[in-house]
């Protein structure tokens, strides 16, 4: 057992490793990404330019270059290109509203996705199960950013109910934060409550035909007791670790186009600025973290599985 | 089947991870609040921004929204009066006690600080401080420091050859400066009035700073800056007691700016009177033009500013080292059709020095637009039909959307445009770059100072550079540098008689089509009721002058 | 819908089961229908500009005018605002801000969503299914290095690493060796996608690869001394397929999506080129005054991921109602 944690640890570091090298490469590609240049402000001379590479480091080979950014990171001074802020610093600025949104939209779908699922999973074929599957496919099919900027054209620009867009931290206005995050949770977690739906209500209905539970039926224990305890717990362990991973994902910035519609100024919209402006070392940062978040809550979700079960092959 | 103990037990390890998780990320989330909260007393306004200043640090800020801030922070030597429309082009003495005495031939410069002067941390100001603040924005590469150029010593400091700049000598007990320049340059005055030659205290360090701005000698000063966030600034109190002439002193006690991204919720702010102001530097959406002109009736107005909106044409590469290829574009063009996507908000013209600044030509347009069918038969002339010609223009609106317009007139025209869309903080450093081989693409300048050569530099042949090019379609015309290198040695007080020879520049390089101008930008004057609209002043070159802001009663 | 299951006799191959299952599911014969239809007129784009709009989709008519019931109404105003559907020939469904024909754009712009889509799915499958054959027939260092580069991949949220390659990509273009490709082609998109989709389809393929690698019917071809491809082209892949099938209309969906917020943020398909996620972009500035160019392209990309997401659930129910492939979104 300690082999296999020590030994999906070591995976885990290597892909964290690869991750790095990876977005540092992506953005080597780029033409016209001659980072003294851009921080040279306005008006240089090459002599101006060839000083900041110097002292940036922008003239050593790539592979100085990537170690001295990733001992950067590493010590917390990083600092962006185009503002020349320190990147761990706006990161932490952003946290509260890329938090808040993942939070609350969290909670939002997996309580509701897992309602839907065993709504539809009580009586499979039959009306309600049917409206809510064409439903729940329909949120799937919906993408988030189109929803988002319909219920922000219905309930803040038509109407005024709710805000237009910004974060306003829990700490200084807790019911005004709750009405600037109302829309950007439920542009979030409607898609996903759809999906965490359909997938609960398979789990369901492929546990209900495991071969244990007509055993335990057999064996004369109530209908339902089974239902709760067998059926209910091995359906909803996979929701659970899915949503694991998917919470990681979105804190690390898979909420991109929820921040950006919203105007949140989280972690995410600081993702997209600093893409779309090359700023190199914001983006590794960001990456990482994201990259750490995701890779060792599937460890974790590994671990855990293999720990419940040990027919699970410890080899894969 | 192990299935009776573990249960439990698993049921609460991953209850418990997911507790742990949340719990860990909602202390991250609330102990990470923002830097210093502490309030100030008194009056207050808040001002929203979809386009913040570059850096608000004195010596490195040079976009319009970094001097509109900074010049009430630190105030130069000399200074503008704080007026709106022609008078606040005037320039009045600042720190200085009058204007500079010029000497040798335009080539020398002296004057003197007021005595008495401190900054708003108390430390008095040394005239010494002025040489080291000159030398702190070449060392974070202000980008305007070409201005700086002329002065003797400012390239060999640049280059790390020299220490410091030889052609500034000061005397601190004297509390005199002096610039030396290597040529006469008429607007030399001008450029000791931008807030980055303004004084700091030599123990600011030689990095742009961040969150811990330089004190200066304004009537306000800075406070709570957050980076990328916003930043606050709160009456000077000790500014009043050097009764600097000309100088508002302020009325309202702090003024915030908050940086956002979307214009249609800082509009809409700005309408319902939760924010005091919108940004100049933004573009009303025009999905709420109406809402807001009537609505807002009052406390909302267009304000017409030098400014100069055009597209380049690279002069280098083909096809528009063609004089048929540029003139095709330039009849290609409905300055209607990119007045219609700025909203409105751009008063179409054709030369490049705007209305309002000495030199603006009264001549005809040289190529009556749009006119389809002559852009095509010009271009099938010059064999040129479906030349690739690649597109920049920057990835914000309103210009995307006129990038995209000028792209489709091309097409129209045609030639075979590939837009390429840009973010705004990278844009100027792309199509300044030579490796970029931009094609044309969109350009703009607002005035620097009132002066035609603030806008007649982006067609002087030196300022091509290989990287950080401010001549983007590279025009170098042997006719053209005759004239400006003769017309900018005329000191600016005799700017008015040399009007038409600056016209007869701009009037020939229209008819080269070296560039295709299409307009001047509008900006908006947009207040909440809380802010007097009226005496506001709207300034030509630093626009919403915050220190004659008050509030209404 | 899923149904009950099927009892049926012996003798009738997989495939054969599944088309009459799919034949009897209603629901999956409309969304068939719906999707047939939008693909039809999409393609159809060029005949509609040509004989109805008499425009094409990169025409601005920003300072026309135009003749709507009666009255002659700008097509741009003199602010900015674009006309409203007039449901006539010229501007059926109104302008955008360019004075372009929405309903036009929308065809062509299907016609790009559709065509990044699929070729993105065809990449991301033919990458997935080789990746997956590879790593999990082979197994040992193989598996190791091309398990890790999954990973990788993987560890990115998809839209994050996609805007990130599209944005490097979309400025500079492509050019290795004798491939070029222009920073506006649609293959740009359609790559990334392609690129960043293979880990949802390698993950579970190979998990498969692995468990049919211990079957009988390998270990009695590997003692006939047959070759390791031979073995994974003959008797692993045709196992594989049922598996492949469930996951092409999740790809695609998933593809079309993927594709429709990387070019809101302008990591796609580049303008002026439409696509339904460019329109939908250009049309929030304006929501205000005009929400239908929100909605028009909106609607359409629910309607059209919304029917192959039924299919793609008809499909899955039909060859195995029991069918244990799950992929993340």
């Amino acid at each position: 057992m300690t082999r296999f944690i020590v030994r999906r640890m070591a995976q885990t570091v290597i892909v964290l490793v690869l991750i790095s090298i990876f977005t540092f490469l992506i953005f080597q590609v780029i033409p016209n990404g001659d980072p003294a240049a851009r921080l040279a402000g306005r008006t240089a001379s090459p002599d101006q330019i060839r000083a900041i590479a110097r002292s940036w480091g922008f003239d050593q080979p790539i592979y100085v270059q990537y170690l001295r950014t990733m001992q950067k990171i590493f010590s917390g001074s990083v600092v962006s290109y185009s503002q020349q802020i320190n990147v761990v610093d706006q990161i932490r600025r952003g946290l509260p509203a890329t938090v808040s949104l993942a939070v609350g939209a969290g909670v939002i779908w997996l309580l509701f996705g897992i309602v839907v699922g065993l709504l539809s999973a009580l009586r499979p074929g039959r009306v309600l199960d049917r409206v809510l599957g064409f439903l729940a496919l329909t949120a799937i099919s919906t993408p988030a950013f189109v929803l988002g900027a319909v219920l922000l054209y219905v309930f803040a620009y038509r109407t005024s109910i709710l805000p237009t867009g910004e974060y306003v931290p829990l700490t200084d206005d807790p019911w005004q934060w709750f009405r600037h995050l109302v829309l950007p949770w439920i542009s979030l977690s409607l898609a996903f409550i759809g999906f965490y739906s359909r997938v609960l209500r398979g789990n369901v209905l492929d546990a209900k035909h495991e071969e244990y539970v007509r055993m335990a039926r057999a064996k004369g224990l109530s209908g339902r007791r089974v239902m709760v305890r067998h059926v209910l717990r091995n359906s909803l362990i996979p929701i659970v670790s899915l949503w694991g991973l998917d919470f990681a994902g979105v804190i690390g910035g898979g909420a991109i186009l929820i921040e950006s519609i919203f105007d949140l100024r989280g972690v995410g919209q600081y993702a997209a600025e600093s893409i779309s402006t090359l700023d190199v070392p914001p983006i590794m940062v960001i990456v990482m973290y994201t990259g750490v978040l995701v890779v060792v809550v599937a460890a974790l979700v590994d671990i855990l599985y293999a720990y419940l079960d040990p027919r699970i092959s410890l080899n894969t | 089947m192990k299935r009776t103990n573990p249960d439990r037990r698993h049921w609460t390890a991953a209850a418990a991870v997911l507790l742990l998780v949340v719990a860990v990320l909602t202390a991250a989330a609330v102990s990470a609040r923002a830097a210093s909260n502490h309030r100030s007393a008194g009056t207050s306004v808040t001002v929203d921004t979809s386009s913040p200043p570059n850096s608000i640090d004195p010596q490195s800020g040079y976009t319009v929204s970094a001097g509109e801030t900074d010049w009430l922070v630190y105030t130069p030597l000399l200074t503008y009066a704080h007026e709106s429309g022609v008078a606040g082009t005037k320039l009045i003495p600042g720190l200085a006690t009058a204007l500079p005495t010029v000497t040798n031939r335009g080539k020398t410069y002296t004057l003197k600080l007021r005595a008495g002067l401190k900054y708003s941390d108390g430390t008095p100001v040394l005239a010494s401080d002025v040489k080291f603040a000159i030398q702190r924005a070449i060392k974070v590469n202000w980008g305007a420091s070409s201005f700086l150029m002329p002065i003797a010593g400012a390239q060999a400091y640049l280059n790390g050859t020299a220490s410091t700049i030889s052609g500034i000598t000061t005397n601190d007990a004297t509390r005199t400066v002096t610039f030396n320049l290597t040529t006469a340059v008429g607007d030399f005055a001008n450029v000791l009035a931008f807030p980055a030659t303004s004084p700091v205290p030599q123990s600011t360090p030689m990095t742009v700073q961040t969150t811990q701005m330089p004190p200066g000698v304004g009537p306000y000063m800075f406070q709570n800056v957050v980076p990328n966030q916003s930043y606050e600034i709160t009456k000077n109190p000790i500014f009043a007691s050097f009764h600097i002439p000309g100088i508002p002193l302020g009325n309202i006690d702090t003024i915030k700016t908050v940086i956002v991204s979307n214009n249609t919720t800082e509009a809409e702010d700005v309408l319902a009177n939760r924010v005091d102001a919108f940004d100049v530097g933004d573009a009303v959406p025009p999905a709420l033009l109406g809402q807001i002109q009537s609505q807002a009736k009052g406390r909302f107005a267009k304000e017409t500013v030098a400014s100069t909106n055009y597209f380049f044409l690279n002069e280098r590469l083909p096809p528009f080292n063609n004089i048929l290829a540029r003139q095709a574009a330039a009849y290609a063009i409905d300055r209607g059709a990119l007045a219609r996507l700025a909203g409105g908000f751009v008063a179409p013209s054709c030369y490049f020095i705007p209305v309002g600044i000495v030199g603006h030509p009264n001549a005809k347009c040289p190529y009556a637009s749009p006119n389809i069918a002559k852009a095509r038969a010009l271009l099938k002339k010059a064999h040129l039909v479906g030349a690739k010609v690649s597109v920049y223009a920057m990835a914000k609106s309103p210009r995307q959307e006129e990038g995209q317009y000028y792209a489709s007139a091309l097409k129209q025209a045609g030639f075979n445009p590939q837009l390429k869309l840009i973010d705004p903080a990278i844009y100027w450093t792309t199509i300044g770059n030579a490796k970029t081989r931009a094609q044309t693409g969109m350009g703009g300048q607002f005035l620097d100072f009132p002066a035609p050569d603030d806008f007649l530099l982006l067609i002087d042949a030196r300022n091509i550079h290989p990287v950080k090019s401010n001549n983007f379609g590279n025009v170098d015309d042997p006719w053209i540098q005759k004239r400006l290198i003769q017309l900018e040695a005329v000191p600016a007080t005799k700017l008015q008689s040399i009007a038409s020879q600056w016209a007869a520049v701009d009037e020939y390089q229209a008819r080269k089509a070296y560039t295709i101008v299409w307009g001047s930008s509008q900006l908006v004057k947009f207040f909440s009721n809380r802010i007097d609209f009226s005496s506001a002043v709207f300034h030509p070159l630093f626009f919403d002058d915050y220190s004659t802001w008050k509030l209404t009663k | 819908m899923p149904g009950e299951e099927l009892r049926v006799g012996t003798g009738v191959g997989p495939y054969r089961l599944a088309l009459r299952r799919l034949r009897r599911n209603v629901a999956a014969l409309v969304a068939a229908v719906v999707f047939v239809g939008i693909v039809a007129c999409c393609l159809c784009a060029p005949l509609y500009a040509h004989y109805v709009a008499h425009t094409g989709p990169l025409d601005n008519h920003e300072t026309e005018r135009v003749k709507v019931g009666g009255h002659i109404r700008d097509v741009v105003s003199l602010i900015g605002i674009p006309i409203g559907p007039t449901w006539h020939s010229h501007f059926l469904l109104g302008a955008d801000f360019n004075g372009r024909d929405v309903a036009v754009r929308l065809l062509y712009g299907g016609r790009n969503s559709l065509i990044v889509g699929f070729s993105a799915t065809a990449i991301t499958m033919f990458a997935a299914v080789l990746i997956a054959l590879f790593a999990g027939y082979y197994r040992g260092w193989i598996d190791s290095v091309l398990a890790r580069m999954l990973d990788v991949i993987w560890a990115y949220p998809a839209i994050l690493l996609g805007v990130a390659i599209g944005t490097s990509l979309s400025l500079g273009g492509i050019s290795l060796g004798p491939l070029k490709i222009s920073g506006d082609s649609l293959y740009i998109p359609a790559l990334i996608i392609g690129f960043v989709n293979i880990p949802y389809v390698a993950k579970p393929i190979r998990g498969q690869v692995i468990a049919l690698r211990e079957k009988e019917f390998v270990d009695a071809a590997r003692t006939l001394d047959a070759g390791g491809l031979r073995i994974m082209m003959t008797e692993i892949l045709p196992n594989l397929s049922s598996t492949i099938v469930v996951l092409v209309p999740l790809m695609v969906a998933n593809s079309i999506l993927l594709e429709a917020g990387l070019s809101y943020l302008g990591a796609g398909v580049q303008p002026p080129n439409p696509s339904w996620g460019t329109m939908i972009s250009d049309g929030v500035r304006l929501i205000t005054t005009s929400p239908f160019l929100v909605l028009v392209p909106g609607v359409a990309l629910v309607l059209t991921v919304l029917s192959i997401n039924i299919l793609g659930e008809a499909v899955r129910d039909a060859l195995d109602p029991r069918a244990v492939t799950r992929t993340r979104r």
